[in-house]
């Protein structure tokens, strides 16, 4: 079995340089099966051990043959990265989005900034993600050579802060009114109210939801691919392509990118369960 | 004592309109350090209205508050400075629920007073200690009952030092077994000097703790009066009314 690697990896290069890649898919798979029977195994042993070896073997191709696994690490590298810079952003702008469309509904203030912040929501929300991010990437900076991390970091920050806005601008309104009447007859200004009093609490309350929109948000770094970013999704499409083997790569992608919504998801619930016993 | 404090509020002409409902109407009166005006009256008619427009939680449409001879409704005074004189109990208490009961009290005196820590706690403790809560400092609002809440509340307004308390209703969310450890508090802070302006519905506590009583109906002041004098010997029809309907 083990020239059969070999083999099938230069067959698949060969052929994956030159020939359709249906054609060459086809080709590797045949030449895979066919290495399988010419395995000098008994006949009742031959079925499993096929089976296994033969996952052995897809596993050697796919991920470790000329350290493939490395457009994994790196492509999970990025979409972490994206995420999490976007995770700020999304934060900063919700936040100041959801603060100035809070204190316009409760006092009438800052009718203007109150309106670009809805066009604002309007139009992120109102649009796929996907096509912000080519807009952010071919027209916003069609002309500039900036780095895709930075391009995909803003598109996605934008788009998931008009998300963060809303989920944080309805815990400043499920706040009682009580509460700011309290801090203002104390002495607080509004700002000060804010945040000693109201955003504390807001948060509290919207924390989980938050934590949810950024699994979200994991989940849909995986458009990234289309602006030539490798992030985890490309990093798997990119091995399938070497391989032509689809099945390893993509099952493993989904599997890491399950594994981290279910971590995330955990934290979520242990998180939200703390919120509720603390002060209860 | 009513006659004797100096003039802590003037109020002339204070009308208050909520869109085309003239909620108060010309009020005119004054309030004197040292007093303990209660405030009473049919439900809808103004009162909290006119509460809530001495610490301009309700800002007047048209004329005059002054306190310690400055004019409050002045675009130029420093709401939040003037605010810091004027406690404010509510009816649903208000505490913060993201906070424990110390920290409930000390965070004002922290954040606006600049107390440094060890001192504001230290007056919150004495404070608590004073309405018998002084073991709940680390409890949190929901872990108390209303009573206890009202309490609190009423302390950490007390912990700003305030020149005025005003009280909007703060027994009637109570449990009816609960009402009179509020109302203690209240009366230990009148018998201690405190000048203070109460809206309730309580016309014992109002005709043994209070030094005068208003009887506001349809955004006026219909009848004020002693106590005594207030309910024996009422003028006004609608206050003849009100009372019959409450006693
Ligand atoms: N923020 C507001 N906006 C519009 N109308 C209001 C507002 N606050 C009070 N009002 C109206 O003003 C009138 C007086 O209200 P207020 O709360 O002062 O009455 P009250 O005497 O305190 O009554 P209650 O005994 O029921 O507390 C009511 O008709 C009420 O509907
Ligand atoms: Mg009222």
């Amino acid at each position: 079995m083990r020239a059969v690697p070999c083999l099938h990896e230069y067959l698949a290069k060969a052929a994956g340089s030159r020939a359709p890649p249906q054609l060459a898919k086809g080709f590797a798979y045949n030449l895979t099966r066919h290495a399988g029977l010419l395995d000098g195994s008994p006949a009742g042993q031959r079925e499993g051990c096929e089976g296994v070896e033969e996952f052995k073997l897809k596993f050697y191709t796919n991920f470790i043959k000329d350290d493939r696994y490395m457009y994994l690490v790196k492509g999970l590298g990025n979409t972490l990265a994206i995420t999490f810079l976007a995770v700020l952003l999304g934060i900063v702008l919700g936040f100041l989005v959801a603060i100035i469309r809070s204190t316009h509904d409760k006092t009438g203030k800052g009718k203007i900034a109150n309106m670009i912040c809805q066009v604002y929501l309007t139009v992120i929300r109102g649009t796929p993600m996907m096509v912000q991010l080519m807009i952010m990437c071919y027209v916003v900076f069609g002309n500039y050579n900036i780095s895709k991390l930075i391009v995909a970091t803003l598109a996605f920050g934008i788009n998931s802060g008009a998300y963060v806005a809303e989920i944080v601008r309805s815990g400043i309104m499920s706040i009682d009114q009580g509460q700011l009447e309290a801090g203002r007859s104390l002495g607080f200004g509004y700002a000060q109210t804010m945040w000693y009093i109201i955003m504390p609490q807001a948060f509290k309350n919207v924390l989980p939801a938050l934590a949810n929109e950024f699994i979200v948000l994991l989940k849909e770094t995986s458009v990234c691919g289309y602006i030539g970013m490798m992030d985890l999704t490309r990093g798997g499409d990119i091995i399938r392509s070497r391989t032509y083997e689809p099945f390893m790569p993509l099952i493993g992608v989904a599997l890491i990118y399950l594994v981290m919504v279910m971590v995330l998801s955990g934290l979520v619930g242990k998180l939200e369960r703390r919120l509720r016993t603390s002060e209860r | 004592m009513s006659d004797k404090g100096e003039v802590l509020f003037q109020i002339r002409d204070l009308c208050k309109a909520f869109g085309s409902n003239l909620v108060l109407d010309h009020i005119s009166t004054e309030i004197r350090s040292g007093e303990v005006v209660v405030i009473v009256g049919p439900s809808g008619s103004g009162k909290s209205t006119f509460l809530r427009s001495l610490n301009l939680l309700e800002i007047p449409t048209s004329g005059t508050i002054s306190f310690e001879g400055m004019n409050i409704t002045d675009k130029n005074t420093d709401i939040n400075k003037y605010r810091q004189k004027i406690g404010m109990v509510f009816q649903h208490f208000n505490l913060f629920p993201h906070k424990t009961i110390l920290e409930n009290l000390t965070l004002a005196p922290i954040k606006l007073l600049k107390k440094p820590m060890g001192e504001a706690e230290k007056e919150a403790r004495e404070l608590l200690a004073r309405v018998g809560l002084e073991e709940k400092e680390k409890a949190y609002p929901s872990q108390l009952s209303g009573g206890q809440k009202q309490r609190i509340a009423i302390v950490r307004s007390l912990a700003m030092h305030p020149e005025v308390m005003l009280f909007d209703e703060p027994t009637s969310a109570l449990d009816p077994e609960m009402v009179g450890e509020v109302l203690n508090v209240m009366t230990d802070l009148a018998r201690d000097g405190m000048t203070m302006v109460i809206v309730t519905h309580e016309m014992g506590f109002a005709r043994e703790v209070g030094t005068r009583i208003l009887f506001i109906d349809e955004g006026v002041i219909k009848e004020e009066n002693k106590p005594a004098a207030f309910f024996e010997n009422p003028s006004n029809p609608r206050l003849k009314e009100f009372l019959s309907k409450i006693i």
